[in-house]
């Protein structure tokens, strides 16, 4: 921490001059190129009677990464549709099964639902390791590896204790989530590190609370005084939840990439209230007079603000990263999150 | 014998590092690809021995042939790959790029637009309802048998034992047991339950329940028949099992036509929801049009049914002056107006004059 800031990172063997470098994210997709491949995605899905939803989901995603751009290279979406296919029909048995126990036989459907919870970190796990290794840059693939014990507290115990002990250590349970998902993930062989305290992700959670006080008290005083103001009065509660909603969304993602490093690069983030704003408030508006219809186009906005405001502080080139060695994971995990919403 | 029919600039990678070399794709006048040459290392790799592997076209997303061990060539030339491609005899390929001229085919791209909002319309609106009302009636008798724990469930969490007295209780079920005994074939069987307001409702293995607030609420036992026969009604139709199956199938619809959930988290929860509220009204109005020929059918005078309907109007208007608006939100969102109803009541009467 404290010595290698001063001095040059030890692997650095080329000119150390222009080591340094700004990489900016990019993002290339269009929303009206991205409507055409989704409606007919729809199309072939209902045609198809769903079958095709697993080919949809390959398509849709190989445009998002092979649309996105870090140093005038693109990201790649590797995955089967055969792959996807398999484990979605087996996902959606077990849904199916499911939902008629949960009707007719409420203690096996009790049953099963601890199974499940029991299972769900195995599958989170499942469901990143194949997403990260479907996943390239460079035609190098990214990975993940966790644990079955970690995953187990990132997702249970570090939230309920959270929750018992009234939100004060709901940060560092965001803060372990996110260190447990970031380095056990690896670009190749290299893998990504996470640096944040609690005190950065607390001061969040300090200043969305600190606003609704300021804020919030206020309007229900005058409220509670002046009868009328309750016409407006849940407008401004509205208006005020979604300021904070924006406000953490904001601050989490900034402080995420700012906490982030691959070996010695690091990463930026500039999401800013203001443009966030504007990016959902148009999305929003756009998507519900289109009845839906504007989706598609509203993600490639939302995707192109993003990823305009992301940074990488590149330290030296990008071209000594090795690729990991092969190995299988099925796409089931992935599906079983997604089925259940879970993931 | 070896003439270069092309050259294709790109990018050659390695699969093995990050190294991004600055190549030319070579293809010769056979059609093949035959080498690759990287401008740094003055280099030349051979493929003529490999297998590789064309990547579909998807809007203008850089084009990419991947050989043997990972390798990877990417470039932008949209029109000499897809030279490749067509050369390649494999049905594979052909059908790639028949899915790219789809995307692009704005007739069609229109057409879908179209088609795919007037079958999802349908398929709301008249597919599912239809579908599982098919499927509730043929639904074998014993599956409604195994539902008989939602009363226990009822019993755990909203429901309390009666405080009507013993005798009231027998009154009632005096009063019906003769028109229940007409409806054997639906098992019905009256209970009466503290909790919930005032309400009365029907599960699908056939019990009815009275709450005590509905009981005292009614001020004959007209009244009592009208809604007992609504709720008759419900069974008849099996609206319990109905709605179970179009839940079931609107998630599993939502879920294979949307194939990633998560795009869709903040727009299907809010449809979904009024679907299934538009549903519940159907559901009210057949019960309602049910009960009103039952009750033509037993001379019970039809005001009755009104005089019910307006008596629980006016318990849940009294009940949200108190409690602000939730209550007559709650009431009116899963049935239909009482202005509504009582229409419908004149329209049957007209019928019948």
């Amino acid at each position: 921490m404290t010595h290698s800031a001063d001095t040059p990172p030890v692997s650095n063997t080329n000119t150390p001059t222009q080591s340094h470098r700004k990489i900016g994210f990019e993002f290339r997709g269009d929303g009206i190129e991205y409507f055409k491949i989704w409606i007919v995605n729809i199309l072939l899905t209902i045609v198809t009677l769903g079958i095709y939803s697993a080919w949809a989901t390959v398509r849709n995603n190989r445009y998002f990464y092979s649309n996105l751009y870090l140093d005038n290279d693109n990201f790649r979406y590797l995955a089967d549709p055969l792959t996807i296919l398999k484990g979605r029909l087996i996902a959606l048995a077990a849904f199916i099964a499911y939902y008629v126990a949960s009707i007719f036989l409420p203690i096996i459907s009790g049953i099963l639902a601890i199974a499940l919870l029991i299972a769900i970190p195995y599958f989170i796990n499942q469901s990143v390791a194949f997403n990260n290794r479907m996943s390239s840059y460079k035609n190098i693939q990214f990975r993940f590896k966790g644990s079955y014990g970690q995953a187990f507290m990132v997702i249970y115990i570090w939230p309920i204790l959270g929750i018992l002990t009234l939100g004060i250590l709901y940060p560092l349970a965001i803060l372990k989530a996110n260190e447990y998902f970031v380095r056990n993930s690896a670009y190749g062989t290299s893998n990504f590190d996470f640096n944040a305290t609690y005190k950065d992700y607390g001061m969040i959670f300090l200043t969305a609370l600190g606003i609704a006080v300021v804020v919030g008290v206020p309007i229900a005083l005058i409220t509670y005084f002046v009868p009328v103001f309750a016409i407006i009065s849940p407008v401004l509660f509205g208006i005020m939840y979604f300021a904070l909603i924006v406000y953490a969304l904001v601050s989490f993602t900034n402080l995420f990439y700012a906490s982030l490093n691959l070996v010695e690069h690091k990463f930026e983030a500039k999401l800013t209230i203001t443009g966030q704003t504007k990016v959902i408030l148009i999305n929003l508006f756009l998507t519900i007079i289109t009845l839906g219809l504007y989706l598609p186009a509203a993600k490639v906005r939302m995707t192109k603000y993003i990823c305009s405001c992301l940074t990488m502080h590149a330290n030296g080139d990008l071209d000594n990263f090795i690729a990991a060695e092969k190995e299988n994971i099925s796409a089931l995990g992935e599906e079983f999150g997604q089925v259940f919403d879970f993931a | 014998m070896d003439l270069v029919l092309m050259f294709i600039d790109g990018i050659y990678l390695d699969g093995k590092t990050s190294k991004r070399h600055i190549a030319r794709l070579e293809v010769n006048s056979d059609h093949k690809i035959t080498r690759i040459h990287l401008a740094t290392q003055r280099e030349i790799l051979s493929f003529e021995q490999q297998h590789y592997k064309v990547e579909t076209r998807l809007g203008n997303t850089p084009r990419e042939i991947s050989f043997d061990d990972a390798q990877l060539f990417v470039c932008d030339n949209h029109d000499e790959i897809d030279k490749i491609i067509s050369w390649q005899k494999k049905y594979s390929s052909k059908q790639n790029t028949w899915l790219y001229r789809l995307e692009n085919n704005l007739k069609l791209i229109c057409l879908s637009t179209i088609a795919t909002i007037i079958f999802l319309y349908g398929l709301i609106i008249y597919g599912i309802p239809s579908t599982a009302k098919v499927m509730a009636h043929h639904a074998p008798q014993f599956t409604s048998q195994q539902l008989i724990s939602s009363l226990d469930i009822l019993d755990r969490t909203v429901f309390d034992a009666s405080e009507l007295s013993a005798q009231r209780q027998q009154e009632i079920t005096a009063l019906v047991a003769p028109y229940l005994l007409s409806y054997k074939s639906l098992q019905p069987k009256l209970v009466f339950r503290a909790g919930m307001k005032a309400n009365a409702l029907a599960l699908p293995n056939g019990v009815i329940v009275f709450t005590d607030d509905f009981v005292n609420l009614t001020q004959s036992d007209d009244e009592l028949l009208a809604v007992l026969f609504h709720e008759l009604g419900h069974l008849s139709h099996k609206h319990m099992t109905q709605r179970m199956i179009q839940d079931a199938m609107l998630t599993i619809m939502v879920v294979f036509i949307t194939g990633d959930v998560e795009t869709f988290d903040l727009l299907t929860g809010l449809p979904t929801l009024l679907l299934d509220l538009a549903y519940s009204r159907e559901f009210e109005i057949e019960a309602d049009s049910y009960a009103l020929t039952q009750l033509s059918n037993h001379n019970i005078p039809l005001q009755s049914f009104i005089d019910a309907m307006r008596n629980l109007e006016q318990y849940y208007l009294k009940q949200s002056a108190g409690s602000r608006e939730s209550a007559i939100n709650d009431f009116f969102s899963t049935h239909p107006k009482t202005e509504k109803r009582i229409k419908l009541i004149e329209q049957f009467n007209k019928k019948n004059d």
